[in-house]
């Protein structure tokens, strides 16, 4: 088949933006409502502590499925072919059953008076520094999370609409900040749920169409044994994709995670810790109400489904290897390369139709993560940092300026995405997660189970993994021969473990009475 | 009984690079799907069943 040509007609051009704009202003209008109800600062941070499980299931979907899955995995299976499944996250459903398991807890210290997630760290260790630290960590890890978004948004924009991909940055730009701006935590949650539904529904459609469209199961899996790996700019390599690793030429090949099973297992490790390492994940529990045991089981199908999405999404990746070859690779679709997969499939594919839902579906991954995300970091400024330093603070000037902290927030990431947009998306967050899921499972996710964590165990931690994070093979690791993404990434996450681990047994950790107030004696016996 | 759950779940874990390794193609792209799935269905069992906390 000929290669899909980037000229949009007419009729897709009004059908995405229709449902794109209708997209956003169902949520800003979700938003609105959301914002309604939040009458105070306290509020608009967590909400009334009355959410549910149907909306925290879904809400947690949305914020986990960014960019990356909703639109990346695609990119990544056209790329890699089979090796691509480990960045696809064949296994992310492990790590979103731990977040599930494990993030629940934090309703316990929201009722402590948490309202953040490092401002549960305040509260775990009795220490402001943790707090700010960590609050600071999550800033510059959330940024480079961020850029995905926005390249995955403005991709689809572009193709989709002919818009220029900078004039679609801008544009995505403003909508997220409009929408988080209005609704604060509880419009983000409702507006995440109704995000998760949708591109839960369009994610699965399409991977099903694109199987069709492609010939089938058997069909593209043929074609596959015969593909061979393409460098983005159409560098021909004569790799075959049809393993589940891709030997690339090293020493620069090893930075792929698919390159060996070393870097396959640092994939696996990652999978495993980043749902409960992203804080906007995490924080999606600060708002839940409680849950009974049917309501679990109810959660773990809907974070069953979402994590399939993500795998559909790949299936779209491979189907249009299947039927373009390795086209998409060539100069013609800079920069968006194989990204571009998923919507040039989904027009040839699925038409007007599709094309507009899965337009409207890539807003919504990118929109709900980029919002929890942007949300984290306005907070951990006024939150973490200035409420911190200055408790007597008022709760409306606080609530202004995390309005005002988000312009930064939206725009930083917004101006490295216009400037060094990354070539495969996936591969470039994937960065950002090692890190997120090296520290803050640990720091988060363990301290809220593990009595004997200390305060100073924590902060260390920080500062392991962010440094250990500038050592990235596509960063700094290269100055230091540090070449194997596998290596670094179980550097970074064993790492932070053991840090985490010994300086906490070496340190005082909080006196027994207080730890009895975190760790109630009922539960101490379960634990 | 739930350190034999325990052990399953681990096991769900190790047997993804196994399967990928071992199969080829769809079988092992939906089999690390499947195996995801039982890791999260036998946690959510442990937690419900046996790590269950009232707040």
């Amino acid at each position: 088949m000929a290669a899909p040509s980037l000229e949009a007609s007419p009729e897709l051009v009004i059908g995405v933006a229709v449902a794109v704009v209708s997209f956003l202003i169902v949520s800003v209008l979700l938003g609105f409502l959301g914002r309604r109800k939040a009458k105070t600062f306290e509020h608009w941070l967590v909400g009334h502590g009355d959410i549910g499980p149907l909306v925290t299931g879904f809400a947690l979907v949305a914020s986990y499925l960014s960019g990356w899955a909703m639109f990346g995995n695609a990119g990544l299976g056209y790329a890699y072919g089979w090796s691509g499944s480990w960045l696809i996250g064949t296994i992310s459903l492990m790590g979103i059953a731990l977040c599930l398991v494990l993030g629940y807890r934090m309703r316990r210290y929201v009722a402590l008076g948490a309202r953040t997630v490092p401002e549960m760290l305040k509260v775990r260790f009795e220490s402001r520094l943790a707090q700010a630290v960590a609050a600071l960590a999550m800033i510059i890890l959330l940024i480079v999370y961020s850029v995905g978004q926005f390249k995955a948004m403005a991709t689809v924009w572009a193709v989709a609409t002919n818009t220029s991909f900078y004039w679609s940055l801008l544009l995505t730009a403003i909508f997220v900040f409009l929408y988080i701006g209005i609704g604060g935590y509880a419009g983000t949650q409702w507006v995440s749920c109704f995000q998760g539904i949708l591109l839960t529904v369009v994610g699965w459609t399409l991977g099903i169409v694109a199987v069709f469209w492609a010939g089938g199961f058997s069909n593209i899996a043929g074609v596959m044994r015969t593909e061979t790996f393409m460098a983005p700019g159409g560098t021909e390599t004569g790799i075959p994709l049809s393993e589940y690793t891709l030997p690339l030429p090293q020493p620069q090949g090893l930075a792929f995670p698919g390159a060996d099973w070393i870097g396959v297992g640092g994939s696996m490790l990652m999978f495993l810790l980043m749902a409960t390492g992203f804080p906007h994940n995490i924080a999606r529990f600060l708002g839940s109400r409680k849950i009974t045991r049917k309501e679990y089981w109810m959660m773990l199908a809907i974070v069953v489904l979402g994590s399939f999405t993500a795998m559909w999404i790949g299936t779209v990746g491979f189907a249009a290897r299947a039927i373009w070859g390795n086209r998409l690779m060539f100069d013609q679709y800079r920069p968006m390369y194989g990204d571009s997969a998923a919507i040039l499939v989904s027009i040839d594919s699925g038409g007007v139709v599709l094309a507009s839902l899965f337009a409207a579906a890539v807003f919504a991954a990118s929109v709900a993560t980029l919002g929890g995300m942007a949300m984290i970091m306005a907070t951990n400024i006024t939150r973490d940092l200035v409420h911190n330093a200055r408790p007597h603070t008022s709760p409306r000037v606080l609530l202004w300026l995390t309005r005002l902290a988000l312009v930064p927030f939206i725009a930083i990431p917004l101006w490295w995405t216009f400037t060094s947009p990354p070539p495969i998306l996936s591969e470039f967050v994937a960065g950002s997660a090692v890190a997120q899921a090296g520290i803050f499972f640990f720091v988060v996710g363990v301290s809220m189970y593990w009595k004997r964590a200390t305060k100073w165990g924590a902060i260390a931690t920080v500062f392991y993994g962010l440094v250990l994070t500038m050592f990235h093979p596509n960063a700094y690791g290269k100055s230091i021969g540090l070449y194997h993404w596998g290596y670094w990434a179980f550097a970074v996450m064993l790492g932070s473990a053991l840090v985490y681990f010994v300086i906490s047994l070496v340190t005082k950790p909080l006196s027994r009475e207080k730890l009895e107030k975190l760790f109630p004696a009922k539960l101490q016996e379960q634990d | 009984m739930k350190a034999v759950l325990i052990f399953a779940l681990s096991l769900t874990f190790l047997m993804v690079p196994v399967v990928a390794y071992l199969l080829e193609g769809w079988y092992a792209y939906w089999g690390l799907g499947f195996l995801a799935m039982l890791f999260g269905v036998l946690l959510t069992y442990l937690k419900t069943h046996y790590y269950w906390e009232e707040d």
